[in-house]
């Protein structure tokens, strides 16, 4: 059985973001990036709760909608585990963060007055990772 | 007199509950026809501004205070006619830490023993386990951390159904305040108890409470999720070139600032309608940020004590 992996998260109080808010962003963009691979276990609620030092009640709500959201699935009597991936958003909400994703990417090379065919080939090789993952 | 106390307990689940609680000193209104209901498990904070009357309600809930009219019961009995049974039920942790200081931690441990039926050696164990406190030193010898920790643990140590905390981590340096919450929190001890968490640190509010109780003059302004209340209230940014509404007329306004020229508003349950009264009143590059649980509550409190001005 697959052992609890370590969640390094950190939350902040005084954000605009509730914390409940902060801990679902931080589980989804380490869904996202890979860093949590489909099948992970994740920590308890209480382990996480008291990694934060938060009301326990806080991480079972967020651990809930990243579970109806289908990032996590809860295993009878197990714990909650990474989901194995699918498409989550609609295809409107999926290009909109695809154009947001272009924008910051293109940003940052511009800073680096980088050659944009070296960049292309470089992105090339960089999302050829993803298709093996999905392959 | 005292037979007739044992009907006066109430058969509903509220740990707390008020109906049309007032409390006058003078002239001077400290609790105003205020009806609150606790309902049991969670942890409840309780927040208001110095002299919204927190104190008073905890001496009337206690027991030690008569209320001037109306009703107040605690774990389904009168607040008029609590018995040492009753007492037992209610552990009571406040800013001070008091306890003897010229006696040994061993020593005050052994009488809180004593006076309470339902003493778990355990529970104190596990909480005392958090602090570095050794049962030969005396309470004086203590540091305010430590105190506060020790006091925790007395409390916890009883079982009591409502767990009233005034102020715990006030004074209490860093490492001591997240010991404190560590153990609120987290600790097999607090199981099965209502806390009542009384604070002005919304720092400690944002990690620990399932609900968030507002007071201002002896009334009771909100009774929620801390979340909820927060998305009541919206910080709007405008630039409005033209003459600035009058404060009066701003619907919802808790506070409004002009910085650098452009108009800041805190509002409270506007929704985005609150965008079409600023077009209306001539702004354009119209903002909505979402605020801090900080910002939404010290703005909620500060309202009254802001005075509008005329543009």
């Amino acid at each position: 059985m697959a052992r609890t992996q370590a969640l390094p998260i950190q939350i902040a109080t005084g954000d605009s973001r509730p914390i409940g808010k902060q801990i679902v962003d931080a589980v989804r963009l380490r869904i996202a990036t890979g860093e949590l691979q489909p099948g992970a276990q994740l920590p308890t609620v209480r382990g996480l709760a008291q990694q934060l030092t938060v009301n326990p009640n806080t991480v079972a709500k967020a651990y809930a909608e990243l579970t109806a959201e289908g990032w996590l699935e809860s295993r009878q009597g197990l714990g909650l585990y990474v989901a194995p991936p699918r498409q989550r958003l609609s295809e409107d909400e999926r290009d909109r963060r695809m154009d947001e994703a272009i924008q910051t990417f293109v940003h940052e090379v511009a800073a680096l007055d980088y050659p944009p065919e070296r960049a292309m080939g470089r992105l090339d090789k960089a999302l050829a990772v993803l298709t093996r993952k999905s392959a | 007199m005292y037979f007739q106390g044992s009907d006066m307990h109430r058969a509903n689940d509220y740990v707390v509950e008020t109906r049309a609680l007032s409390k006058r000193y003078g002239g001077k209104v400290a609790i105003d026809q205020l009806d609150l209901a606790i309902a049991p498990g969670s942890i409840h904070a309780i927040v208001g501004a110095n002299g919204a009357g927190k104190s008073t309600l905890f001496r009337i809930l206690l027991g030690f205070l008569p209320a001037t009219s109306g009703d107040a019961w605690i774990l389904g009995r009168d607040c008029r006619d609590l018995r040492p049974e009753d007492r037992q039920r209610i552990g009571f942790v406040n800013e001070e830490h008091t306890l003897p200081g010229w006696m040994t931690v061993a020593a005050v441990t052994a009488m809180q023993r004593r006076q309470y039926a339902a003493w778990s050696q355990p529970a104190f164990d596990e909480v005392i386990g958090h602090y570095h406190v050794r049962p030969t030193q005396k309470v004086s010898q203590l540091s305010r951390g430590e105190r506060a920790g020790f006091n925790l643990a007395l409390s916890l140590a009883q079982r009591p159904a409502l767990l009233v905390l005034d102020e715990p981590t006030l004074g209490l340096d860093v490492v001591a305040k997240r010991a404190f919450l560590e153990t609120l929190l987290h600790s097999n001890a607090v199981e099965g108890c209502t806390v009542i968490y009384c604070s002005h640190q919304m720092e400690e509010i944002e990690r620990v409470a399932d609900n968030l109780i507002i007071m201002e003059r002896g009334a009771l302004r909100n009774v929620s999720p801390p979340d909820e209340f927060r998305a009541r209230v919206a910080h709007w940014v405008a630039d409005i070139p033209f003459r600035r509404p009058d404060p009066r007329v701003v619907p919802g306004l808790l506070d409004a600032q002009r910085i650098d020229g452009i108009e800041h508003y805190l509002v409270l349950d506007q929704g985005d309608g609150f965008a079409d009264f600023l077009r209306a009143s001539g702004a354009r590059d119209i903002h909505r940020l979402p605020v801090s649980l900080d910002r939404a509550v010290n703005g909620f409190l500060s309202k009254h004590h802001a005075v509008p001005t005329a543009a």
